[in-house]
């Protein structure tokens, strides 16, 4: 019984386990698995679309000039759930996001397997000050919602 | 030995009260639960239908996971998510070339981090047992095995238009699929081109999406009841009372009449097209959903699946979708859409380049 019941949870925790990383489409097909990218700078743009959010920052090359990259994220009616909206995150706040450049190489277009600030934080995870949503640390701040990083948040 | 037997009556009676108090819960239900003018059960509401529970159970599993489990299992669960939200590396590097070996739906280069992921939190609980599958019929919770009709009719429509694409070198490059998949807009499901539901959200049958955006809303008069799917904005009209449409008429979620026995809301569900195949289906799918309530702020959903050609018996699943006082947001996607056109536009880039290495 014991062993069916640690089948039973092992072969849930596969389930469970494959799934989250799971969202709308073939990323396969959209982005470029040999093309790596580590982008950093400020937001430039947020387009709070369904079915991805795109998050528009400015990088400066080794030789300085200047790309727009768009980064792809899930879907925004998730964030709004929490509390965060377009101005949660401002433009300019600096961010680092490590993901694949589109098939199209001519589009300054990645997606964001890991969207921080430039310590380490997940966006939109952190505390007051940041752009994220406030954890009534800051007395100073109205209250913004049920962001993961407050008080009720998951 | 007998001061643990002194503590081991009050906690059987403990457990004794409590199940009587459950059973007792159950049971007052029908007289708490909201009620329209004509005294049928009022479902109107926002349903959160995320859950933990699998469609499927592994095979030879058991159909009920045993309460000191699930807890272990739910926390495993929130440890996944919180593990997900920890900072990591501000000065990390680029992640490796040829994907991070990732498999699955997200492909060979990842998904996204936690923040955007709303998965449930909770496996599906009914009438006090947690539940390991959805499907409860056949008993195994496993989906029955397609005819083999069904096989051949897939395989056949995989190949209707000559695949460009299939040509393709896939090495170095797993996340890409195959089969033409890429060869035409038409090709790519139905979610990924924001028309309609995503996997089977929009239903008939309504399934959990298990990543975010799970949330369905009905609204009930006497004479119909709306469900919307917030995944992809999708709203169903169950006409009460009334007969199906004439076989000519078909509608992507099916043409869906409902009516009551007792204080179900049992809604059929025929006329369906070829363009929604759930599961490999064909029109003539029929879907019978049950619609009852667990308590005041829970609703049973209930389906049973039948369509010969696709299944040698009928199945069924049920879960639990409890109320929620979240908002559902309009998930309008077709404009936003620059996914799409990045896949397109991205296999055609390939074919080029592959067409180009093979060049002597």
């Amino acid at each position: 019984m014991r062993t069916r019941i640690s089948i039973c949870a092992a072969a849930a925790l596969a389930v469970a386990a494959a799934l989250p990383i799971a969202a709308h489409h073939a990323f396969g097909g959209e982005f470029d698995p040999n093309k790596p990218v580590l982008l950093k700078g400020p937001v430039t743009k947020l387009e709070w679309v369904n079915p991805h959010a795109w998050i528009h920052l400015e990088v400066t090359n080794p030789d300085g000039t200047k790309e727009e990259w768009m980064v792809e994220g899930g879907t925004p009616n998730t964030l709004l759930r929490r509390g965060i909206t377009r101005d949660s995150l401002k433009v300019g706040t600096i961010i680092v996001v490590d993901g694949y450049q589109a098939r199209d190489h001519s589009l300054k277009r990645a997606n964001g397997r890991n969207i921080t600030y430039p310590d380490g934080r997940k966006l939109f995870l952190g505390s007051s000050g940041t752009g994220a949503p406030t954890d009534g640390a800051d007395p100073t701040e109205p209250a913004k919602g049920r962001g993961r990083g407050g008080p009720g948040g998951r | 030995m007998p001061t643990s037997r002194l503590a081991f009556v009050p906690f059987v009676s403990f457990v004794t009260f409590v199940s009587l108090v459950s059973m007792a819960q159950v049971r007052r239900a029908p007289s708490t639960m909201p009620r329209t003018a004509d005294g049928h059960p009022d479902f109107t509401g926002t349903y959160d239908a995320g859950t933990l529970t699998p469609v499927e159970r592994a095979p030879g599993t058991p159909a009920i996971i045993p309460a000191d489990e699930v807890k272990k299992l739910e926390k495993q669960a929130a440890a996944r998510m919180t593990t997900g939200d920890a900072p990591i590396k501000g000065d990390r590097t680029a992640p490796p070339v040829g994907g991070d070996g990732s498999v699955g739906p997200a492909g060979n280069v990842g998904g996204y981090n936690t923040f955007w992921l709303d998965p449930g939190s909770h496996y599906t609980v009914i009438n006090g047992q947690a539940r390991a599958s959805i499907v409860v019929d056949p008993p195994d919770g496993r989906v029955p095995a397609i005819t083999p009709e069904a096989r051949q009719r897939i395989a056949a429509r995989t190949r209707t238009a000559a695949a460009t694409s299939d040509t393709i070198s896939r090495e170095n490059d797993p996340g890409y699929e195959g089969g033409g998949a890429y060869d035409d807009p038409e090709r790519r499901p139905l979610g990924e081109r924001c028309l309609l539901g995503f996997g089977s959200t929009s239903g008939p049958p309504i399934l959990p999406t298990y990543f975010y955006n799970n949330l369905h809303q009905i609204v009930q008069t006497k004479d119909s009841v709306m469900i919307l799917t917030e995944m992809v904005h999708d709203a169903r009209i169950v006409r009460m009372g009334g007969q199906h449409l004439p076989k000519t008429i078909r509608k992507w979620m099916g043409d869906s009449i409902g009516r009551w026995e007792g204080d179900t809301l049992v809604v059929d569900t025929t006329n369906f097209t070829d363009k929604t195949r759930f599961r490999g289906s064909t029109p003539d799918l029929h879907v019978v959903e049950r619609f009852s309530r667990l308590d005041a702020r829970t609703l049973l959903y209930r389906f049973t699946i039948e369509d010969p050609a696709t299944w040698p018996r009928p199945w069924t699943g049920e879960y639990a979708w409890p109320a929620t006082s979240d908002l559902i947001y309009e998930y309008a996607c077709h404009e936003g859409n620059y996914a799409l056109g990045n896949i397109l536009r991205g296999a055609r880039l390939k074919e080029a380049e592959d067409a180009a290495k093979k060049k002597p």
